[in-house]
């Protein structure tokens, strides 16, 4: 008795500081409970798998660009050996998110081949001519009801095609223009050199608006080697018809040509500003993926899940209702059935609830839906080891033993069964925690470390709470714990 | 209370009530595999072959206005840049006009934002605080196709060691083919449901699957248990024995189904949508288990 004793404080200690963790760590809710985005990264290799170092130069860029984007609460995490995953909470739209860290970029300042000024030229124009038909494009999709308005734009692009010798493969007329924009700026691209400066001499970006017009411009600082490694370059076609081109993932984004007064020191000062014509957009999405650094291999967005704010805290309240509910029709069946043991299952289940939150809250287990469902599934689980047990008691009170014995020999001959029969169970959870996705390994965690739990109230608590319940002489009745119209043999 | 469940008499119709359920089953999954648009065993949802699923609520003062499917669709259809995309477009609304479920072939974020926007001038206003929107890539689709499977395979073969490892030969096998009738059960419903109802299976299917098959196990495990506990003080012949055993475990199945089955129930009836056939397919195999595991695995046992 003195030793059940001890057992009934130390489960009125486990609940005092289940209580108190939940107090102090509130648990972690997943995106589908509090709303907001998640985006899964898969990075591109061609060939072989990715290494880990590759994995966590990926992690460390992104995680900069997250950063820069002023993205609050945001969670980056690697998922498997390949994948990423970006949470943003509450009503931020993932659009700018996906812009920004999908991109590689990767900058080189290349310096322009001989002799190709003409070609440079011609290419720059049909850039132009293209942009214009881009801005029509746009206006022509505010004013629907004219479609003579998109055929001039589609001649226009079909001349451009035929001088630049090139057919585009997209189906529809703006993926055309910006397919053939892509294809100018790389064209532009091949008549430049590389040089040895690149996006890696960079120390910090920012940007600023223009003073002469609206357009916003890029500001680069390079560190001390970078800035000297500029000036030389600049140096080498100050006063020539040679351009500089600024590049970004293979497309041309600028092309300046270096004055002669630089002739003798090039640009000094270790700056230069990139000034393509940017939106304060695009100005910002640059400046953020400069400052990230580029991406060691390219990523691509292959899953995008938003869920509002109104949609999560309902899910909540519906995955409250489904719990409470469940844990009252459960309780109702084994007080029905059971009595005073159905009674001792309910105060067990109690604990049991309060245990895995408390757990959920210690490790931390965040709470998605699925997880929640895990955990309703398990209060299912939980008082099977109780039925278990009580069945063994009632067959042993029919045989005519007195209750303590009966309790006593319920609990002992059950026992090996209950952990058995909880391993198959258990087994499914650990390949679904492995093996899972996200989504799926949160059912997982929340149906595994309910199993185990359940093994501890279902076994030790109910043990102790019964004890404590049969001290007193009142509760020492049989009929309590049996049905009374089948207690005849 | 006894029970008394004459499994000797019955073996017959037991063995043949789950041979016409698992025929049916087969049935469904090759009509499914060989006769219907998505030519596969089951119908495979969004999380397998990729797509984009939007569901977003519309701001109504009072009663939402009644609106066709099909006009909303031509009029998305001339507002959207790539008009090959929404060749396959599909568009519900449920709760009066007031939910409108949108599904379409894979689209970048950019492409998503211009059609709720889209949809938003023809329909709207639209509540973006109750959107669900999921874009999954056809690469990812296939991946975590491969990684249910492998996950399923993975554990029924831990499964099937840990039964062969922990009973004799005979009793592994009947409660291999248990576990195994019941999968198949279940997977044949949510053929049939793909067929008549185009119920969509998602990942959470193949959890509800593996789910089972712990569940399914673990009911069956109790009652050999029993049986082999009672063999061992044999007093009746060895048939008796087995059915006095199921008899005598009656109880604590189906009790022990039922408190399970409840918590499920108040998942389908209070839930999330998103959790609606999860829970299905969780109820459906532990009914299917705890038949198969009462019924049938001990019938199985009964010697001629």
């Amino acid at each position: 008795m003195k030793r059940r004793q001890g057992w009934l404080f130390f489960i009125i200690f486990l609940l005092t500081l289940s209580v108190y963790l939940l107090i102090n760590y509130p648990l972690q809710l997943g995106l589908d409970l509090q709303g907001g985005s998640q985006l899964t990264l898969q990075i591109i290799k061609e060939e072989g798998k990715v290494a880990r170092d590759e994995l966590e130069a990926v992690n460390s860029v992104i995680d900069k660009r997250v950063n820069n984007l002023g993205v609050s609460e945001s969670n980056l995490q690697t998922l498997g050996v390949d994948q990423l995953i970006l949470e943003l909470p509450g009503e931020q739209n993932p659009l700018v998110a996906s812009r920004v860290l999908g991109k590689t970029a990767l900058l080189e300042f290349r310096t322009q081949k001989e002799g190709t000024s003409t070609d440079l030229k011609t290419l720059q124009i049909q850039r132009l001519s293209i942009k214009e038909l881009i801005e029509q494009y746009a206006f022509a999709e505010k004013n629907p009801n004219d479609d003579n308005f998109l055929n001039i734009i589609q001649d226009n692009l079909n001349d451009i095609e035929q001088d630049l010798n090139y057919s585009s493969t997209s189906n529809d007329l703006y993926g055309k223009l910006i397919e053939i924009k892509k294809y100018v700026n790389k064209e532009i691209t091949n008549l430049f050199i590389k040089t040895n400066l690149s996006g890696k001499d960079l120390i910090n970006a920012g940007r600023r608006q223009e003073q002469t017009n609206s357009n916003w411009e890029v500001l680069l600082t390079f560190s001390n080697s970078g800035g000297e490694k500029f000036a030389e370059i600049t140096k080498s076609i100050a006063g020539t018809n040679q351009l500089l081109a600024i590049i970004l993932d293979g497309e041309s984004i600028s092309e300046a040509s270096v004055g002669n007064q630089f002739a003798s020191t090039g640009i000094t000062g270790g700056s230069a500003t990139i000034s393509g014509n940017f939106s304060a957009e695009n100005a910002r999405e640059l400046e953020v993926q400069l400052k990230g650094g580029s991406l060691p291999l390219p990523i691509e967005i292959v899953e995008t899940n938003t869920i509002g704010a109104l949609l999560g805290s309902k899910n909540i309240l519906k995955s409250l209702y489904a719990a409470i509910s469940g844990l009252i029709f459960v309780g109702i069946f084994m007080i029905f059935n059971y009595r005073i043991l159905g009674f001792v299952s309910v105060l067990s289940l109690i604990l049991y609830g309060f245990f895995n939150l408390a757990i959920y809250s210690l490790i931390p287990v965040t709470l998605t839906l699925p997880g929640i469902s895990g955990l309703i599934l398990s209060i299912g689980m939980a008082v099977d080891a109780n039925i278990l047990i009580f069945e063994r008691i009632r067959e042993e009170l029919y045989d005519g033993n007195t209750l303590t014995r009966s309790i006593d020999s319920g609990f002992q001959r059950a026992n090996s069964s209950i952990v058995d029969g909880h391993i198959t169970t258990l087994l499914s959870c650990f390949v679904l925690f492995l093996l899972g996705t996200n989504f799926v390994k949160g059912f997982a965690a929340t149906l595994g470390i309910g199993v185990l739990i359940s093994l501890f109230t279902s076994l030790n608590c109910s043990k102790t709470i019964l004890r404590f319940f049969t001290t007193y002489q009142s509760l020492r009745q049989k009929n309590l714990y049996l049905p009374r119209n089948n207690f005849s043999n | 209370m006894k029970y008394n469940l004459e499994l000797i008499k019955n073996k017959g119709k037991i063995i043949g009530f789950s041979t016409v359920l698992i025929l049916l089953s087969l049935f469904g999954i090759l009509y499914s595999t060989f006769n219907t648009s998505y030519k596969k065993p089951i119908n495979l949802g969004m999380d397998f072959v990729g797509g984009n699923e939007l569901r977003i609520e519309r701001l109504c003062k009072e009663e939402c206005s009644n609106f066709s499917p099909d006009s909303v669709l031509e009029n998305l259809r001339e507002n959207s840049k790539n008009k090959n995309l929404l060749n396959n477009i599909k568009l519900q609304s449920q709760n009066n006009n007031k939910l409108i479920s949108i599904r379409t072939p894979y689209l970048s974020i950019e492409e998503s934002n211009n059609l709720i926007t889209n949809l938003d001038n023809i329909i709207g206003p639209l509540n973006y605080e109750s959107k669900d929107s999921r874009l999954i890539g056809p690469k990812l689709g296939k991946r975590l196709l491969t990684n249910c499977v492998t996950s399923l395979l993975v554990s029924l073969f831990a499964i099937s060691l840990y039964i062969t490892i922990r009973f004799d030969k005979k009793y592994a096998l009947f409660a291999l083919l248990a576990l195994f009738h019941d999968l198949l059960i279940v997977f044949g419903i949510f053929s049939w449901l793909g067929i008549i109802l185009s119920v969509e299976v998602n990942s959470l299917f193949a959890v509800s699957l593996l789910t089972i098959a712990g569940y399914s196990v673990n009911d069956t495990v109790v009652i050999f248990d029993r049986i082999r506990e009672n063999l061992k003080s044999k007093k009746e012949g060895y048939n008796e024995t087995i059915q006095l055993s199921v008899n005598e475990s009656f109880r604590r199945t189906t009790f022990t189904s039922i408190t399970t089955l409840i918590p499920l129930l108040s998942i389908i009836l209070f839930g999330s949508y998103s959790l609606f056939w999860f829970s299905l397919a969780l109820s459906l195999g532990i009914i299917v288990g705890s038949y198969s595991s009462i019924l049938l695995a001990p019938s199985l046992l009964l010697k001629d």
